[in-house]
């Protein structure tokens, strides 16, 4: 090795040293990248297990899923999950447009979340003063818990699937602390209800 | 005698009506119409939005908000609550609730606020150690670099020297 080619080493080994030196200061200063930021929200069955949804239901009886949310948004985050229930006629969220439905939510969850947190809430709700005239039925309360909201929703018989079907849903809301509230952060998932006056 | 009897009927009398008009009257007087729970809840609204605002600002700095956290979720469910009370026409309650979601907040803006200045200048004391640190590390790497170079150059130089091909019995 010559002396140019030694110099080179030399002058290289020094550049890699100050690096070293310099690394925790710099890790101080610049800003790690951050990953895909993201929310997950599920709904599992009475088992914990992502089947046994409730499905033939009726009045006074209780049933139980498990509602969770994940935050990977990489800071503390202010949810709120709307719970809805709409009968096959009326609209779902449009995930394509990323518009929540407009019926109003008969209940809601607020939960702050750190990153890489999650939250996961075993949800028991019920129906009372469910009354059947005909092809129609109609729900006029649902206990979420122990709160007890009245709603006066109407489903009109299946003939097809013989059911009177009801939608119990969840939509996922994000707040947005730069000052326009909460946004719906197009993510919802529900289950089916079949309405029946006995089991 | 009969006189004060008479008299006792009437102040009884008086002090019966009286209790009718007050029980009547008190509970009318503390009812809450929709737009004051309303305005109530939108309140409680306003102050928990500013609240995670600035928790989360505090988080980002590197305070542990543990203890805020539990705080905001306290004030959440009471939210919940007011909404469900104010959707089933218990404006009094839902008001209630709105009033108690706030109140779950005292203190949180401000201890936050102070965490976070706390944390900020952790870090800047933090770095400037660092800063230090890394300049001292730099200017002994400098200087012992430089006297590195220079013995290593004269050790070259000596040994290219020694390589050198000496006569034999030179005089």
């Amino acid at each position: 090795m010559n002396l140019g080619d030694a110099k080179l080493v030399y002058a290289f080994s020094c550049i890699v040293l100050s690096l070293i030196i310099l690394s925790p200061t710099l890790a101080m200063v610049i800003p790690s990248p951050s990953g895909e930021r993201f929310s997950e929200l599920w709904l599992l069955g009475s088992d914990h297990m992502l089947a046994y949804y409730p499905f033939n239901v009726s009045a006074g009886e209780t049933y139980k899923v498990y509602l969770g949310i994940n935050n990977q948004m990489g800071n503390l985050s202010y949810y709120r999950v709307n719970v809805k229930l709409r009968n096959e006629s009326e609209p779902l969220p449009n995930s394509t447009m990323g518009l929540p439905s407009p019926l109003e939510p008969i209940f809601e969850y607020n939960v702050f979340l750190r990153n890489n947190e999650t939250w996961e809430r075993e949800v028991l709700f019920s129906f009372a003063a469910v009354s059947f005239e005909g092809d129609v039925c109609r729900v006029s309360k649902v206990l979420i818990g122990e709160h007890a909201v009245d709603v006066s929703k109407i489903a009109v018989w299946n003939e097809t699937s013989n059911a009177f079907y009801y939608e119990l849903f969840f939509e996922l809301w994000i707040y947005d602390p730069a000052g326009s509230g909460f946004q719906f952060h197009n993510r919802d998932v529900g289950f089916w209800l079949n309405m029946s006056s006995q089991l | 005698m009969k006189s004060a009897a008479k008299d006792c009927r009437n102040i009884f009398a008086c002090l019966t009506v009286a209790m009718i008009i007050a029980a009547w009257l008190i509970p009318a007087g503390f009812a809450v119409n929709v737009e004051e729970a309303n305005a109530v809840i939108s309140q409680a609204e306003t102050d928990i939005g500013s609240a995670y605002a600035v928790v989360a600002d505090a988080e980002t700095a590197g305070v542990d908000i543990s203890a805020l956290l539990n705080q905001l979720s306290s004030a959440g469910d009471s939210l919940s609550r007011a909404y469900v009370a104010f959707g089933t026409g218990e404006y009094a309650n839902a008001s209630a609730l709105a009033i108690e979601c706030s109140r779950a907040l005292d203190g949180v803006t401000v201890t936050a606020a102070s965490l976070k200045a706390e944390a900020e200048k952790a870090h800047s004391d933090r770095l400037l150690f660092s800063m230090v640190g890394s300049s001292v590390g730099l200017v002994l790497l400098l200087v012992f670099g430089f006297l590195g170079w220079k013995l290593l150059k004269k050790r070259y130089f000596k040994r290219i020297l020694d390589m050198k091909p000496q006569m034999e019995g030179a005089q």
